[in-house]
């Protein structure tokens, strides 16, 4: 059988090979990850249908492949039709006749009908008829990509028309750079790096593509700038210590950073436009009522940013328990589409490596993300004594476009309020 | 004499792309070593329906006609005036296809087609070595019956289906080698002709691709016509040391591990068909093959070698005539350098059996491996007026409806001259058609088409002419 790039996830069109598992002519056993697909929200590993033997591999590493495209050919030890001899030849076997005496032959139906190997079958879940089709591929516009306005879905030739007319004045805006857009980016010439001497090239491709342009999206986009505070976390460091042998006993690592979200949805309740996004194009801020927060992860791939969803509703161990799964699916890389989806705020942990504290880029389009530093002891002036505390950079780097220097300055404040005192979230 | 576009292989693939070609302005010419119209037009689709046609109506005139009124005393099948007239059609069709290559300006040339190198054709024939040079070939040579080396075919009582179309006496006991579709036709053929017909299947199931429940409708026919399946049985080879002398064979099977020995005057053996791909040159050019021989190409048709194209049969599955013509037709476009795409949503397929069995579109299993939720419609000609009238209520409409967004995803039907019907089904998956759309259409009365909106309706328990059973939604 033809294994088709299944639906990956919602709103997912296309994935990138990233990485084949299997080879052509070993066997495959059923549920065998065989491919490594990213698509715009994750790497997904995908497994093996059935038990058989990789007969080809339809698609290459690098290549970027339509939901609903055939990437592998797998033979069935199970599927009778393709492997059981005929009449004792296994080699006539695959050559079982279909219609039509004497011309015909070849193929179980299911080769046949929709699946035939060498024919680019369209996704079914596409409604158009084959002259609009024919127009669309003139075009080079991807129909999963429009949106179809007859009954049912349907894609009309009008409707790629209009997508394809949208697409000439995307093209003919990039001409005229306005300020602060990624599009305008395009038009300039690429400055490329002449090399001396030893140079390995690396194709830019998988997470690393997308973090690459996620990171121009946003820089591009948002009008960055970041606010830096500190703050004495001392209460919190001991009531951590306190919580240690429960947190043993309950088998959860207990880091700081479920007391940092708990301190943080008080404060993004009193900013809620903290917790927003900018509709660039219906010129709106969207005030979001969840508070999903993000939590940028370190992996062998690159940043990835898993969400924690409705954090506002779950209890410091619930989170604690949470972020270290979440973590541990996403290094592992079997974090789903949908635990990277959602996300209203993101904290990133710089301090666990090392430094002061960074300058965050925003996850757009959320327009704000908080960069935890390391909590270090430090000699600090409480009253007139100089004592010992342990003291943490906060860096928040904020999208001016929505939220002006004196809110974010307002938010850190009550940030380090709840912070440097626990129970004050308690009582939140 | 240089040319634009070369095609090797006169068959429905190569004359339609020459055609074409031909059409588009490309000085071309086509290479035919034997018949133009291929095996479909001489020794296939062509001739095997004329004759599943002309038994048809022997078979009614014995069983049916007095059902109806009417006495025929002692019908006669003469088979070799049966073969005259069938060969008329063949023919009739060749010469035309013959005279279509003229009037769009395509050189006919006769002869084995070989390459010389990336850009000229040797053609050997009778008459000596001449060549060709062009920029563009394509090869269209098709497929041809696979053998069994301890099933010799001897072209007199163990043969192809070649020789099986054009018997002039007719076999007393005639066993076929191979369920397939071509068994299975050629089988209902002889015995509604008279002959006593065996079916041996390796598989459990005779046409083991196709779905059971369509299957199960032929099957039915079959045994209440006499002819004896043997499933889960294989072919082991002759009692006899040389089958061609013998006057009645032996052949000797192997059914569920026991040996068994079958009597047969004339044994059809129809396993499967093979690509012509070898004599060609085309290891001399470094045009890639798969394992099975198949010619590689790329979604329009394009080999690994530029300037040279492979289209039908030679390619591999599926290996079906109207395919073929549809690739010619993008192969041509290419060539001319217009944009084309292999973009169809599905090779419909009929087998002419007694019902007709026809597909398009997804299987239930095609359509639950793609994880698309459907809800399923059926419809029995049984309930068709049309069909009561002409005495052929064998069988069904199936429809598979997308729940999502309604559209349709596979017709299956078995049935009176579904291999027609199918054509409509085609349309409606290609198009993109929702259920509403067939049901909206107002089909002619009486008539069987009307089945097919009638088994959408049913889908969603509001067919007309038939209970409404509710069914399982997948």
């Amino acid at each position: 059988m033809e294994f088709k790039l299944p639906d990956i996830g919602e709103g997912v069109a296309e994935g990138e090979i990233t990485k084949w598992l299997v080879k052509a002519g070993e066997p495959v056993k059923a549920d065998q990850p065989m491919v490594e697909v990213m698509t715009d929200k994750a790497t997904v590993e995908i497994p093996s249908p059935m038990n058989g033997t990789i007969d080809e591999l339809l698609a290459s590493e690098g290549e970027t492949v339509p939901v609903g495209k055939a990437i592998v050919r797998i033979a069935g030890t199970g599927d009778s039709a393709a492997k059981k001899p005929s009449n004792g030849q296994a080699h006539a076997a695959q050559d079982r006749p279909t219609s039509r005496p004497s011309t015909s032959a070849g193929s179980t139906p299911a080769a046949a009908s929709a699946t035939d190997s060498s024919a680019e079958v369209l996704p079914f879940k596409v409604l158009a008829t084959p002259a609009t089709r024919k127009l669309a591929r003139d075009l080079q516009i991807d129909l999963s990509r429009v949106e179809g306005t007859g009954p049912h879905g349907r894609i009309t030739k009008v409707d790629v028309q209009m997508v394809y007319e949208g697409k000439q004045a995307a093209t003919s805006r990039s001409s005229h750079p306005s300020p602060g857009t990624a599009v305008a980016t395009k038009t300039k010439a690429p400055v490329s790096y002449v090399p001396s001497g030893s140079v390995e090239r690396i194709p830019l491709r998988g997470v690393r593509k997308k973090i690459a342009e996620a990171m121009i999206r946003s820089k591009h986009t948002a009008a960055h700038f970041t606010y830096v505070e500190e703050v004495d976390m001392s209460e919190i460091v001991k009531m951590r210590s306190a919580a240690k042998d429960e947190a043993k006993a309950r088998g959860i690592k207990l880091t700081f950073l479920p007391f940092i979200i708990k301190a943080l949805i008080p404060a993004l309740r009193e900013f809620p436009y903290l917790n927003s996004s900018l509709d660039d194009e219906k010129q709106e801020i969207l005030l979001k009522g969840d508070f999903n927060i993000g939590i940028a992860t370190d992996t062998d791939n690159g940043l990835m940013v898993p969400v924690i969803k409705t954090a506002d509703r779950k209890s410091i161990w619930d989170l604690a328990d949470e972020i270290e799964t979440l973590s541990e699916k996403t290094r592992t890389g079997k974090v789903s589409v949908d635990d990277l989806k959602g996300g209203t705020f993101t904290i990133t942990n710089a301090g666990s490596i090392g430094g002061v504290f960074a300058t965050p880029v925003i996850n757009y389009p959320e327009v704000a993300i908080l960069g935890v530093n390391a909590i270090r002891k430090r000699p600090v002036v409480k009253g007139d004594q100089i004592t010992i505390a342990d003291m943490m950079f906060l860096s928040l780097s904020v999208d001016h476009r929505v939220v002006d220097g004196a809110d974010a300055a307002r938010f850190m404040n009550r940030l380090v309020y709840f912070l440097s005192d626990p129970k004050r979230f308690v009582f939140a | 004499m240089k040319y634009d576009a070369v095609v090797i292989g006169a068959g429905p693939g190569g004359y339609v792309c020459a055609i074409r070609l031909g059409q588009l302005g490309l000085k071309t010419a086509i290479v035919e070593k034997d018949q133009v119209g291929g095996v479909c037009l001489n020794v296939g689709c062509i001739p095997s329906k004329a004759l599943i046609h002309a038994a048809g109506t022997f078979w009614k005139i014995q069983n049916e006609a007095e059902k109806m009124g009417i006495t025929v005393s002692d019908p006669k099948c003469d088979l070799g005036k049966m073969q005259e007239w069938k060969s008329g059609v063949v023919k009739k069709l060749t010469g035309g296809v013959g005279q279509l290559l003229k009037a769009n300006k395509v050189d006919l040339i006769r002869g084995n087609a070989f390459f010389k190198d990336k850009s000229t054709l040797g053609v050997r024939s009778g008459e000596g070595d001449t060549q060709v040079t062009a920029s563009n070939f394509v090869v269209a040579t098709g497929s041809r019956n696979l053998t069994l080396p301890f099933l010799p075919m001897n072209g007199k009582n163990v043969i192809s289906s070649t020789e099986a179309l054009d018997l002039k006496t007719l076999p007393k006991r005639l066993v076929i080698i191979g369920g397939g579709f071509i068994g299975v036709e050629i089988g209902m053929a002889y015995a509604k002709l008279g002959s006593e017909v065996h079916i041996v299947e390796a598989l459990e199931q005779i046409l083991p691709s196709i779905d059971k429940d369509l299957v199960g409708v032929v099957e039915r026919k079959m045994k209440k016509m006499g002819m004896t399946l043997h499933t889960s049985t294989f072919a082991k080879g002759f009692e006899e040391t040389d089958p061609a002398s013998a006057s009645t064979l032996h052949l000797k099977v192997e059914k569920n591990g026991k040996a068994e020995s079958l009597e047969a005057d004339v044994v059809l053996v129809s396993i499967g068909r093979k690509p012509n791909s070898e004599d060609l040159g085309l290891e001399k050019v470094g045009v890639q093959l798969d394992s099975r021989g198949n010619i590689k190409t790329d979604n329009l048709g394009r080999t690994n070698v530029v300037g040279i194209y492979a289209i039908g049969d030679v390619t591999g599955p599926p290996q079906l005539a109207h395919r073929a013509s549809m690739d010619g037709l993008l192969v041509a476009s290419t060539i001319k350098g217009e944009k084309a795409y292999r973009d169809y949503r599905t090779v419909p397929w009929a087998v002419f059996s007694d019902p007709e069995i026809a597909v398009c579109g997804l299987s239930e299993k095609e359509a639950t491996e793609r994880g698309i939720a459907f809800k399923v419609g059926r419809f029995p000609f049984a309930a068709s007026g049309r069909a009561l009238s002409t005495n052929e209520t064998d069988g069904f409409v199936k429809v598979l409806i997308n729940e999502k967004d309604e559209s349709i995803v596979g017709v299956h039907m078995v049935g009176p001259e579904v291999s027609n019907l199918i054509a409509e089904a085609a349309l409606a998956v290609e198009m993109g058609a929702c259920a509403e759309d067939i049901v909206r259409t107002i089909h002619t009365h009486p008539t069987l088409p009307e089945a097919f909106p009638e088994a959408v309706e049913a889908a969603y328990l509001k067919a007309i002419h038939t209970a409404n059973v509710p069914r399982r939604s997948r």
